[in-house]
């Protein structure tokens, strides 16, 4: 369900999330109904599922349905679903798609004949099995003519869960309409006059009468798109809710949706429904994601591959890179600390860079910290090897200190300072202080997981007395607010990262294995993002993404100023996109001096740079 | 793209016949001065010059030279700010592979990838989209470095000898004329 739009602001860069917004849902609508002239006046939403019903008609029917829901619901009775079946078997629709008669005629065969009716539908809200078993019928019965029955969006404004309203996604949250229209009508769809409902439990309803379910479904992939995003959304609800029946039934349902998708889509919503699941039945990995000891080498080859099949930490590395350059011009002592070392491929393009530049190359100090590895394997030394080789042969002056650290809270100011002349020669070096930029890489934000480990970091990065900060974060809000806000600001953060995957993979797609491979591991790598993000919770939770305001925010009250990026940085991103197969979709951006990566609309990845503030 | 060696055989013909015919005209075998012949050289692009290294020996031999390269990758890179051809930058790229390698790596597939983007969008596409040096030196380092294996320490775990660099895969797969 992949479109090209890169003019649909509102969407934020979702491709195939934008189903339900209007612009999309008006071209939807005059490609599948291949309106005439006539069908002007038509609510386009509705057109695009196969419903005609004039705009100036809408309050009128939608009052209606509400009349019929009523009429369907106040009843008691006992288990005599006679009505419905009546509604089913016996009564002749004509025309579904024109919801306004259609309604009418119900209401005529409501009121006319008053037999006892079914127990009552289901509230407007999701957490009714009943419902629920419902659209797992829906989903198997089979189409006759027209696409998969699609459910009546809720024109006037209905109780939509908060959190999806906020994301300007109308269309979720209505499905309290689908008890109503879709089950008689489906039935006489397929003509199920068949037996009378089984009526044994008030929570099997009548859509039991249309029961006998087909083997399944010609399902068109977009209605099927738009009724996942939905069952995902729906599930979050549900768990936040603490309602773990509907969300069980909703999680696999997710599943046999997601299998009727293709690409991005899919891969987005099975991480994400796996998620869920995990957060559902308590089955999380052992301790947060890479915590565990013997992830720590997986997570770096993971990181790895992120790193070749996508530009984001290229863009992440070479920007900071520049800022760093920039901000060590004239020096000729150099010190850079690194918080995320790993296998220290920013490192190589900015001693390159130094050895490059006018005047010659400076000192150069590296000090990087990781994580404890479980073998006994020293991987921060042997980066600081392959770093100090390379340092040799471009002749630059390299010095390198590697520190093992669970986090970086246990860091000191003396640890990062001291032993500033052990290896010196030559007195005339001392007198010049060291210049020191402190570098972060998707690092900061793990350190909001503790309260208080990110004001300690900060302040130990203050009394290093930095000439420069570069700071590189993820662009999302992944950290406030309840669950359902975070799992739909996730939902559209990731699926909008997988769309850059795909972009740039499908273009550069000649079949290579590698590529295929680093596509498969980055998917990897962002899917244990997914999950932290989504099932875990407290200390374990530590993809605690903010937004760079948010960032800027947390800068300047740690005592930082803004240090702007410098147009080279800009050029040089916007270089290296170009580079990138199936570039087109990406976009560089500067923001009040800081440079952000996304795809289309969305920015992704943030880069900034900040500086000690005076005073 | 066989002009150019075209165009030097065919000059060579034309004098010789030239110069039976009017004594005025001088012969220059462009095949003895291998400085002249590398100067022109140095001024193809690099698939043009990767083929002219198929001529013959001495054309091979030229065509390995790293000052044609140079000349090569300058003329095809946007370099900025003054020192294009410093001495710094010429022994920092010999360190870390030298420009042949260079052009092959990064420059190459960088130019063919915009050539490609630029068939697509059209020659009116978006900023001037060109490769610098820098960018192309700092892939080329990180390449370098990707080579560079385990160094002092592993041991125990032995992984492949020579670890495959990655990081400029993206840059699509290069042709191997070494």
């Amino acid at each position: 369900m992949k479109r090209e739009h890169p003019g649909s602001g509102v969407l934020g860069g979702g491709d195939w999330y934008g189903g339900a917004v209007e612009g999309e849902g008006q071209e939807k609508g005059k490609a599948m109904m291949g309106v005439g002239a006539e069908d002007e006046d038509v609510d386009e939403l509705l057109a695009a599922l196969g419903y005609k019903v004039r705009s100036s008609d809408m309050a009128d029917v939608a009052q209606k349905l509400e009349q019929a829901e009523m009429a369907m619901g106040n009843g008691i009775a006992a288990s005599d679903d006679a009505l419905l079946s009546h509604l089913a078997a016996d009564t002749v629709h004509y025309n579904p798609s024109d919801i306004s008669t259609w309604v009418d005629n119900i209401l005529s065969e409501l009121n006319a004949p008053p037999p006892p009716l079914p127990p009552p539908p289901p509230p407007p809200r999701f957490d009714d099995s009943s419902s629920l078993d419902r659209q797992n019928r829906l989903l198997e019965l089979p189409l006759v003519t027209r696409r998969a029955p699609a459910e009546v969006y809720d024109p006037k404004p209905a109780p939509a869960p908060p959190a999806a309203r906020a994301t300007g996604r109308f269309a979720f949250g209505s499905d309290s309409q689908l008890d109503v229209a879709p089950s008689p009508r489906d039935s006489k769809r397929i003509k199920f006059c068949s037996s009378p409902p089984s009526s044994s439990s008030s929570t099997t309803d009548a859509a039991t009468s249309a029961a006998s379910p087909l083997p399944v479904v010609v399902v068109d992939p977009q209605e099927a798109g738009i009724r996942l995003v939905h069952a995902l959304l729906a599930c979050a609800e549900a768990v936040q809710q603490e309602n773990l029946k509907a969300s069980d039934t909703l999680v696999k349902q997710i599943s046999v949706l997601a299998a009727s998708q293709g690409g991005a889509m899919r891969k987005v919503a099975g991480y994400f429904a796996e998620a869920l699941a995990r957060r559902i039945y308590r089955r999380l990995p052992r301790g947060g994601a890479g915590s565990s000891f013997d992830s720590v080498a997986f997570d770096d080859m993971l990181h790895m591959h992120f790193y070749e099949s996508c530009p984001y930490l290229k863009f992440a590395h070479f920007t900071a890179n520049q800022a760093i350059l920039e901000a060590f011009a004239g020096c000729r002592r150099v010190h850079v600390i690194d918080f995320g070392m790993r296998q220290g491929l920013q490192w190589p393009a900015l001693l390159q860079a130094l050895a490059l530049r006018p005047g010659g190359p400076p000192s150069f100090r590296l000090t990087g910290i990781g994580p404890p590895q479980p073998d006994n394997s020293d991987a921060l030394q042997e980066v600081g090897w392959k770093l100090a080789q390379l340092a040799e042969t471009i002749r630059v002056d390299f010095h390198y200190r590697g520190f093992v650290a669970t986090s970086l809270a246990d860091l000191e100011p003396y640890m990062l300072l001291g032993q500033d002349t052990d290896d010196r020669v030559g007195a005339d070096d001392v007198d010049e202080p060291e210049a020191v930029a402190v570098n972060s890489v998707l690092e900061l934000h793990q350190l909001l997981a503790r309260p208080g480990s990110l004001e300690k970091v900060l302040r130990t990065v203050r009394a290093v007395r930095p000439r420069i900060v570069t700071v590189v974060e993820q662009e999302a809000n992944h950290n406030a607010g309840t669950f359902q806000e975070r799992f739909t600001e996730a939902l559209h953060y990731y699926s909008t990262m997988f769309d850059s995957l795909e972009g740039g993979a499908a273009a550069a797609a000649a079949a290579d294995s590698a590529g295929g491979r680093d596509l498969t591991m980055s998917e990897v790598y962002l899917g244990r993002q997914i999950c932290n993000v989504v099932a875990h919770e407290g200390a374990d939770r530590t993809e605690r993404h903010e937004t760079l305001a948010q960032w800027r925010g947390r800068m300047t009250s740690a005592g930082f100023e803004s240090a702007p990026i410098g147009s080279n940085a800009f050029k040089q991103a916007s270089m290296l996109l170009a580079l990138f197969a199936g570039g087109d979709g990406y976009r560089v951006e500067e923001r009040e001096g800081c440079l952000t990566l996304g795809w289309h609309t969305r920015p992704l990845i943030a880069a900034s740079a900040w500086r000690v503030a005076a005073g | 793209m066989r002009r150019p060696e075209e165009e030097e055989e065919e000059e060579e013909e034309e004098e010789e016949e030239e110069e039976r015919s009017s004594p005025g005209w001088r012969r220059i075998p462009i095949n003895d001065n291998a400085d002249l012949l590398a100067e022109i050289l140095g001024r193809l692009d690099g698939r043009s010059l990767a083929v002219a290294g198929c001529v013959c020996r001495l054309w091979s031999a030229l065509g390995r030279r790293e000052a044609v390269w140079e000349a090569v990758c300058y003329r095809q890179v946007a370099v900025a700010g003054a020192s294009a051809a410093s001495g710094g930058t010429r022994s920092v790229v010999a360190a870390l592979g030298g420009y042949r390698r260079l052009y092959r790596l990064c420059i190459g597939p960088a130019l063919d990838r915009l050539a490609g983007v630029r068939r697509r969008q059209g020659p009116a596409a978006s900023a001037a989209r060109h490769v610098s040096l820098s960018l192309a030196l700092s892939l080329f380092s990180i390449d370098c470095y990707e080579r560079l294996g385990g160094g002092g320490g592993r041991q125990q775990q032995q992984q492949q000898q020579q670890p495959r660099p990655t990081s400029l895969l993206f840059l699509g797969q290069p042709v191997d004329v070494s």
